[in-house]
């Protein structure tokens, strides 16, 4: 409990810590503090409909967190989410234009499979050659986003480019309305549902099951884990699958639900955005509810900040990366600063 | 004559707990003095305060008749106080020469050639008997040396009072000899040695003056050694409490065994029937990193048995220990465990059928140290489940609770992380887990490395008992009085082979000379 409490605290200083920094740079670069954090406050929490913006930007952003915390708890830091994401996104854009004329939940229910399973397929290579090699997953899964994002590029002005589409950004053609998860504000049900199904499972799997508390004593000593009987490879792929599931499945979200299609390089700092939530939150999966509602709301400001309020949206990168900075630096949570390359 | 080194009163309180109450003694210049103790006695804490790095709650600390600041190492320091600590604190990636220069002092900035600093540093290294050279990284030395250079560092300066927390703790014992020769002479030379002990037998083989801590309080001392017997300061350190449960018999030999003196050996045990519960039949193994292999290895272990691995480190124990976990792929051989053959089947197999281990290294493979008690505890059943199936954490932690009070683990909460016990109680933590119910094989390591007399005692009475349930017990120490007292039969490894079999009552002089490959 005690422990639970001081993590709580060391999240809202850093937040407080990276606040009082950007306070100090937006006064340095000729604007005001106090206005641009009211501005920041109204774009993410207060002004019309910001609730439900905050909503649209925090589901996928938390469905994608789950699997950092999986990940990272037992010791592989799968910074892949970006590209898991992206290649879920793709996944489901294939099983619409590979299924037309089906019922629409079948549809609908295939295409999230696909992405679940393409985002999976993303995390399954990095994660084997950790597993048989020893490969840095550090290394791979960074390396993955990259090509991930290529990727999407040739998907969108290629295979499943939009025919009619016009302007700068490719993009798919639109996902039939009857298939979408959501339309207008970008939440629904439907969403929420998927969401709150993914907390579920992920709380009882990190907290309830043998795999959770294994997998907790293998992220903080392996050699331990192994002198018990425990199969690391195993263990960890499963950890890799996990997190590259959830991120394909915030993908299909995304796809299926507030962009009803696969646009070139959407959500660029989605998957930076959900490691950061995981790692302020603790790897705590209740945790990263609130601390997900938190970055939704500045990523719903990030919006609201050039169009309502005339500023800059920059602004929320700063805040987003200062947050980075402080919950990476020496005072990172104690989980993160194990030796890591004591395991074979 | 001022005392080298003197405290008054030293009080030293953690929150409500008080380390250290109102210690008052003085260590006369020139001689060797020992500290000893149970785990949780205030050895270590006295000696970190003794060398500055914990301020005292109350009283004051002299240094040859200067008052010490407290919490100010480099006052202690520049007063020529230096300490070496229990686990090493010089930097593993530095060459000798380095962390010579570099490593504790903090010294920067300057400009220096490598070939400078190997100059300075090799005669000081020289003169100190230190046989390694300043060109050596420090991890490349064996565990030894190590110590003789952390030793080294501290006398680079002028240092006058040398403390050395448990320096025997990690040393096999013949270095542990070195050591204390090394010892002598820094004393003859004029250095005043404080040195943290818990080994009856090694006290009276090195000290000048003996001193006891018992919970905190001064409870002995500094008693001149020569005055001392070993069942003395046996009774000093542990005092009134009840002795380790057992019969008188055992628990006499035990002291004999823990304080090195020659008492006669009873073969007692006599329950050892033809079943065997493990066998290794020509097992080979390919050297490990640490060059070790096992070659042509065939032995059993008998149901009620405990059998002893001598022989000096590095000579095939941890191979043997891996290949009979399955950690190791063997090039020739089989293993067969409760009559089955389990030569192809993984560590978790083999636990189902009753191997349990108490591994080498408490802190590294038996303990997550950062994980808490309840989770360490339940690693063991936890993996004989499938990794879905569910849990239920509430009775994971009562059912640690309940397995650490009835084999009285000192701990506060079962959500503390391992690392906030002593090491004996750590070790407590590991054979609640690894000697349950329905364990036929125990494979100790080390099993009492590092711990006090009251929790190696503990240690030889739970062996003792699941012994006499029928299991089979496999011992592996570098501690020859510990196997004599409580093997049933002792085997010596020499190079990775079977180089002698003995039974009691064992012959040092033909284990020993087996030990170092001479049949």
């Amino acid at each position: 409990m005690r422990a639970r409490l001081l993590a709580i605290i060391r999240a809202i200083a850093f937040i407080a810590l990276a606040l009082i920094l950007c306070g100090i740079i937006f006064e340095a670069s000729g604007f005001s503090a106090p206005d641009m954090f009211s501005a920041i406050l109204d774009g993410a929490f207060l002004s019309d409909g910001a609730l439900i913006h905050d909503l649209r930007w925090a589901c996928p952003l938390f469905v994608s967190a789950t699997g950092v915390v999986v990940a990272f708890r037992c010791g592989y830091f799968n910074v892949g989410t970006q590209g898991q994401f992206y290649l879920g996104g793709v996944g489901a854009t294939v099983a619409v234009a590979l299924l037309p004329g089906l019922p629409a939940v079948i549809v609908t229910l295939v295409a999230i499979l696909a992405g679940i399973g393409f985002g999976a397929l993303w995390a399954f290579w990095p994660g084997w050659l950790r597993i048989r090699s020893g490969t840095d997953e550090v290394i791979t899964t960074l390396m993955g986003n990259f090509i991930a994002g290529l990727l999407l590029v040739w998907v969108t002005s290629g295979p499943l480019k939009d025919p009619s589409g016009s302007g700068q950004v490719t993009s798919s053609p639109p996902v039939p309305l009857a298939i979408r998860l959501s339309t207008d504000t970008g939440v629904s049900v439907w969403i929420l549902a998927l969401t709150v199904l993914v907390g579920v499972v992920t709380w009882v799997l990190v907290n309830r099951t043998a795999f959770g508390v294994l997998g907790g004593l293998a992220g903080r000593n392996p050699v331990m884990v192994t002198w018990q009987g425990a199969r690391l490879s195993r263990l960890g792929l499963g950890a890799f699958l996990f997190s590259g599931a959830t991120a394909g499945l915030a993908g299909a979200m995304e796809v299926l639900g507030p962009d009803g299609r696969l646009v070139s390089g959407f959500s660029p700092a989605h998957g930076f955005t959900a490691v950061l939530i995981a790692l302020v939150a603790n790897l705590s999966v209740s945790g990263s509810v609130i601390v997900a509602l938190f970055f939704g709301g500045l990523a719903s400001a990030s919006l609201y900040l050039p169009v309502i309020a005339g500023l800059p949206s920059a602004a929320i990168d700063m805040v987003n990366a200062a947050i980075a900075l402080f919950i990476t630096s020496r005072a990172m949570p104690g989980w993160l600063r194990l030796p890591r390359r004591n395991r074979s | 004559m001022s005392a080298a080194l003197a405290c008054d009163g030293l009080t030293i309180r953690f929150g409500a707990f008080t380390a250290l109450s109102a210690v008052s003694l003085s260590f006369a210049p020139r001689q060797i003095h020992a500290v000893c103790g149970q785990n949780g006695a205030g050895k270590t804490t006295f000696a970190r305060a003794c060398a500055g790095l914990l301020a005292p709650s109350a009283g004051t600390i002299q240094i040859g008749g200067n008052p010490l600041r407290g919490g100010h190492v480099k006052d202690a320091r520049a007063a020529g106080v230096e300490l070496v600590h229990q686990s090493f604190a010089l930097p593993p990636s530095f060459t000798i020469a380095e962390a010579m220069e570099f490593g504790l002092t903090g010294k920067r900035g300057a400009v220096f050639t490598r070939r400078g600093l190997q100059a300075r540093w090799r005669g000081h290294l020289e003169a100190l008997g230190v046989d390694a050279k300043p060109s050596t990284r420090i991890r490349d030395l064996p565990v030894e040396t190590q110590q003789a250079v952390e030793i080294a560092r501290a006398l680079a300066g002028d240092a006058r009072v040398l403390i050395l927390d448990e320096p025997t703790a990690v040393l096999a014992p013949a270095a542990a000899e070195a050591l204390f020769e090394r010892l002598k002479r820094l004393r003859d030379s004029g250095v005043t040695v404080l040195i943290i002990l818990h080994k009856i037998r090694e006290v009276l083989a090195v000290a000048d003056t003996v001193s006891v801590l018992r919970g905190g309080k001064l409870v002995a001392g500094p008693d001149d050694a020569a005055s001392l017997t070993a069942a003395r300061i046996a009774t000093a350190i542990i005092g009134h409490s009840p002795a380790p449960a057992g019969d008188s018999a055992e628990t006499a030999e035990d002291i004999g065994a823990l304080v090195g003196t020659d008492l006669p050996h009873g073969h007692r045990h006599t329950l050892t029937g033809p079943r065997s519960v493990a066998a290794l039949t020509g097992v080979t193994t390919r050297p490990g990193a640490d060059g070790q292999s096992l070659q042509n290895i065939t032995l059993t272990v008998g149901a009620g048995e405990i059998l002893g691995i001598a022989g000096v480190e590095g000579n095939g124990q941890r191979p043997l220990v891996e290949a009979l976990a399955g950690l190791v792929p063997l090039t020739e051989g089989s293993v067969t465990l409760d009559g089955a053959t389990v030569t192809d089947l993984p560590l978790a197999e083999r636990r189902k059928r009753g191997l349990r281990i108490i591994p080498f290294e408490r802190n590294t493979e038996g303990l997550s140290l950062s994980s808490p008690l309840w989770e360490n505890f339940a690693a063991r059943s936890l993996l004989a489940k499938s990794a879905l199936s569910l849990i239920d954490p509430a009775a994971l932690r009562r059912a640690a609770h309940k397995a650490f009070q009835s084999w009285d683990v000192r701990f506060t909460s079962v959500d503390n992380p391992a690392r906030s016990l002593s090491g004996g109680n750590a070790q407590k933590v590991i054979l609640s887990r690894e000697m349950d119910a329905e364990a036929k094989l125990i494979i100790l390591a080390q099993p009492t490395r590092g711990l006090d007399l009251g929790a190696t005692a503990f240690v030889w009475q739970a062996m003792r008992e699941t012994r006499d349930r029928g299991l089979g017990l496999i011992l592996i120490s570098s501690d020859l009085d510990e196997l004599f007292d409580i093997s049933d039969r002792l085997i010596v490894l020499q190079g990775g082979r079977i180089a002698g079999q003995f039974a009691p009552p064992y012959d040092l002089g033909r284990v020993g000379s087996a030990m170092v490959g001479e049949h």
